[in-house]
């Protein structure tokens, strides 16, 4: 049965004066011992203001490469990145970002972790304080401000890296499987708390991860990636409704976007994981 | 990138390092020509070079290598010996090891090689001063990594020996200690090192013994050059001594 | 209600009766008495074993004396001196090889295999360089205490978890603002250790220097009192010098220990 509204092809780019983010032709090539490989070939999208895009694709398809692109902590790639319709190059005020490692300070506690991007403009100490309470109140860690992260769950650190990057008030949220290392339950919950600050901000997020479930769960558009190169394989728009919560993953309508997903997806990890095994009997056989 | 670029890569580093060592004494050299360093307080690197030589026939200095080595043989003995026997006593008796291993660490960080003249009325001026003062210094980390090496025992393993029905000994030379053998290594080294260390420097002090009592001798004949010689003869057996036991111990680790 | 009454008073336990704490009391007494029968058994030298009450009669003096207070201000002057200079340019030195990967590779290996010499064997140098004196002895503990903290700095930069790095290049921290939020506190429990080990060897390399040649300082107190052959004073001088270098080391640990977040 068909999904509603799928495109096959990449969408072309659409009034990009009205998109906030635009990559234009990116290409990004690594030079290594054995030679070069390319990790990223031709990814071109946009996203609207206040829209949330996840990106996903197979481990190898350059997803990390992307956000470290578009983040502004990679440089020589070919093509364009440019937000509100200024050329990136290098980390943006405008960009905000959320690592896939444990990446909160384990020497500061949580509020003083969230009043980093505060500190670092020049804020005084009182006004920044009281603007980080606001968002650990906002993911929901009240009561948590004096902690220090090795007291808190992995979950609750992602949290306050969250919690981090909203205090810098980025006009795009970028995040790089910040749920990885976490179990699915919490995962899910997490999903909703995330769901509700976009919500609440209105705040444009681009979320990568190699998750259908939580892809589908919190995007309203997604991007398939092939495996590496990486290409931009397909543009699914997910018209489940909003506000959306976590028991949208039991309606008929979210299974066939997974299953429409992972029919995409399925080929590129396949491939993925032959490249995989044969690197390895190469490694094997070149052994003495 | 290319096989010669990467080789290029590899040796760059070791090459500046040495060749800024090179560098630098030749500015010494120039330095001290032009009298801008007194020669009396810094020989002449090429000068230094010259006496190795002179060092090594005059001075004997292979019997006092082997002197030195012989006491660094003995201390070595008894701190392995008595540090992992000590050591296997604590973790049995699991009593006396809450009550000492503190101690033991308190006495790793002790300054011991500063009763050297307590020493010295105890046994004299003798090499036994020499292995006592650096057998008791090396004693401390062998103790300590021997513990832990018996302590961190995968529980699986301990069990497989339960289900065997094997006897505490039969535990503990079967299962315990071939389990703990690379941290015990590790602490054997460290003890090692440190024995080395205090019999250079001991040898030194009281001005008897091989290697450390030749630069002592050196230094009061006010032989510049030669003294030189020997510290960087003594610098050269510790560094040799230091990478062998660290290559012995990645095989060691390797190959259990 | 008197079962409850009974309950409560056997959970409260007494410290000073715990087993280990026992033990440990038997193993000092053990000593001492084994120490006292030494002494009294005459199978050493006259007086290479003091009694016990010697020794503490000794300990007692010495206390109450001026000199040891003067000399220990000597040593502990002299080590102070030779550790902030050592400190100082093993930090610097640190810094720099630890944030330059070739550097690291050109330079380091001469500071990882110098670092375990007996560094003792330079005094004669030390001496020709800066005399007699002071000089010497801080030239000593400075070079004595410059490799380990060299090689814990550079070991404590590279050790840093690269996501934070990436975290202040994300926020865009200037080289001001990164090395003071995020690379110093990232390193702060190597600095601390290496300062710990820095002390301990430059405590050590600055009291031989002095038993070498000083006639001030703790060291040539020990050195006096073995010329004289006034064992009692030698013991006495010792277990002061032991018990402060121990109450050092174990302050300096739990200073460093306490601010030291560790993640989980």
């Amino acid at each position: 049965m068909a999904v509603p509204s799928t495109s096959n092809r990449v969408v072309p780019l659409p009034q990009a004066d009205a998109a906030i983010l635009v990559v234009d032709r990116v290409a990004m090539r690594f030079h290594t011992a054995e030679g070069g490989v390319s990790a990223l070939d031709d990814v071109s999208f946009t996203v609207a203001p206040g829209e949330f895009l996840a990106v996903i694709g197979p481990s190898g398809c350059g997803k990390s490469t992307l956000f470290n692109i578009i983040g502004g902590l990679l440089t020589g790639y070919d093509g364009r990145i440019s937000v509100a319709g200024q050329k990136i190059s290098g980390p943006h005020a405008s960009i905000g970002m959320v690592f896939q490692e444990e990446s909160t300070f384990p020497w500061r506690n949580v509020v003083d972790n969230v009043a980093f991007p505060l500190e670092l403009a020049g804020m005084d100490k009182r006004e920044r304080i009281e603007r980080a309470r606001h968002f650990v109140s906002m993911v929901g860690l009240d009561g948590f401000e004096n902690r220090y992260p090795a007291e808190l769950s992995g979950g609750m650190r992602q949290r306050v890296s969250m919690a981090r990057t909203l205090a810098s008030e980025p006009k795009i949220f970028l995040m790089d499987e910040p749920f990885a290392a976490l179990d699915e339950q919490t995962r899910l919950l997490l999903g909703d708390k995330v769901l509700q600050i976009q919500q609440q901000l209105n705040q444009t997020m681009l979320l990568i991860t190699h998750n259908i479930t939580e892809a589908v769960q919190l995007a309203d558009r997604i991007l398939v990636m092939t495996y590496r190169p990486g290409r931009v394989k397909r543009i699914v728009d997910i018209m489940l409704p909003r506000p959306r919560t976590s028991e949208i993953v039991s309606s008929e309508l979210f299974g066939r976007y997974v299953a429409q997903i992972w029919s995409d997806l399925r080929e590129e990890a396949s491939r993925g994981m032959i490249d995989d095994e044969s690197r390895v009997l190469h490694a094997g056989e070149c052994r003495p | 990138m290319s096989a010669v670029a990467l080789t290029a890569r590899r040796w760059l580093p070791p090459f500046v390092g040495f060749g800024s060592l090179v560098l630098a004494l030749a500015v010494v050299e120039g330095l001290i020509r032009l009298g801008a360093i007194n020669r009396f307080i810094v020989p002449l690197p090429s000068e230094v070079i010259a006496s190795f030589a002179r060092v090594i026939v005059e001075e004997d200095i292979l019997h006092r290598f082997l002197l030195t080595a012989w006491e660094c043989l003995a201390s070595g003995i008894l701190l392995t010996v008595f540090g992992v026997a000590i050591g296997a006593l604590f973790h049995r008796l699991r009593l006396l090891r809450l009550a000492c291993e503190t101690w033991v660490a308190a006495m790793a960080s002790a300054p011991l090689v500063l009763a050297y003249p307590l020493f010295l009325v105890l046994f004299g001026r003798s090499a036994l001063t020499i292995i006592m003062l650096a057998f008791l210094s090396g004693l401390p980390p062998v103790i300590l990594k021997t513990i832990e090496g018996l302590s961190a025992t995968r529980r699986v393993l301990i069990n497989v020996g339960r289900s065997f029905n094997l006897t505490p000994a039969q535990q503990f030379y079967k299962i315990l200690l071939p389990s703990a053998l690379p941290t015990i290594f590790v602490g054997i080294r460290l003890g090692l090192i440190f024995a080395l260390i205090n019999v250079v420097g001991v040898e030194f002090l009281i001005n008897f013994g091989g290697l450390g009592q030749l630069i002592n001798e050196l230094a009061e004949r006010y032989d510049l050059p030669a003294m030189y010689a020997a510290i960087c003869f003594v610098i050269f057996v510790s560094v040799v001594f230091f990478v062998t036991t660290e290559r012995a111990e990645r095989w060691l680790r390797s190959a259990g | 209600m008197a079962e409850i009454g009974r309950l409560t008073r056997a959970v409260a336990p007494r410290p000073w009766m715990m087993p280990v704490m026992l033990l440990r009391v038997v193993i000092v007494l053990a000593v001492l008495l084994i120490w006292q029968f030494l002494s009294a058994s005459g199978w050493f030298y006259r007086g290479v074993v003091p009694s016990l009450p010697t020794i503490a009669g000794a300990l007692a003096k010495l206390l109450s004396g001026g000199d040891l207070y003067w000399n220990l201000w000597v040593t502990i002057d002299e080590i102070a001196i030779g550790l902030a200079i050592g400190g100082l340019s093993g930090l610097v030195a640190g810094l720099v090889i630890g944030g330059n990967k070739f550097i690291a590779a050109a330079f380091e290996p001469y500071l990882y295999y110098l670092g375990p010499t007996p560094k003792i064997i330079f005094f004669p140098v030390m001496i020709m360089w800066f005399g007699v004196g002071a000089g010497s002895k801080i030239a000593m503990g400075a070079v004595s205490c410059f490799f380990p903290i060299a090689l814990n700095v550079a070991a404590g930069m590279r050790q840093i978890d690269q996501v934070l790095i990436r975290v202040g290049t994300s926020f865009r921290a200037n080289p001001w603002q990164m090395a003071t939020k995020i690379y110093l506190p990232a390193m702060r429990p190597a600095v601390i250790n290496g300062l710990r080990l820095g002390l301990g060897v430059a405590l050590i390399g600055t009291l031989l220097a002095e038993t070498k040649l000083s006639n001030r300082g703790i060291g040539a107190m020990v050195m006096q009192a073995y010329a004289a052959f006034d064992m009692p004073r030698m013991y006495a001088i010792l277990i002061v010098l032991f018990a402060l270098a121990i109450g050092v080391n174990a302050l300096v640990a739990r200073f460093g220990g306490l601010d030291a977040i560790e993640r989980k």
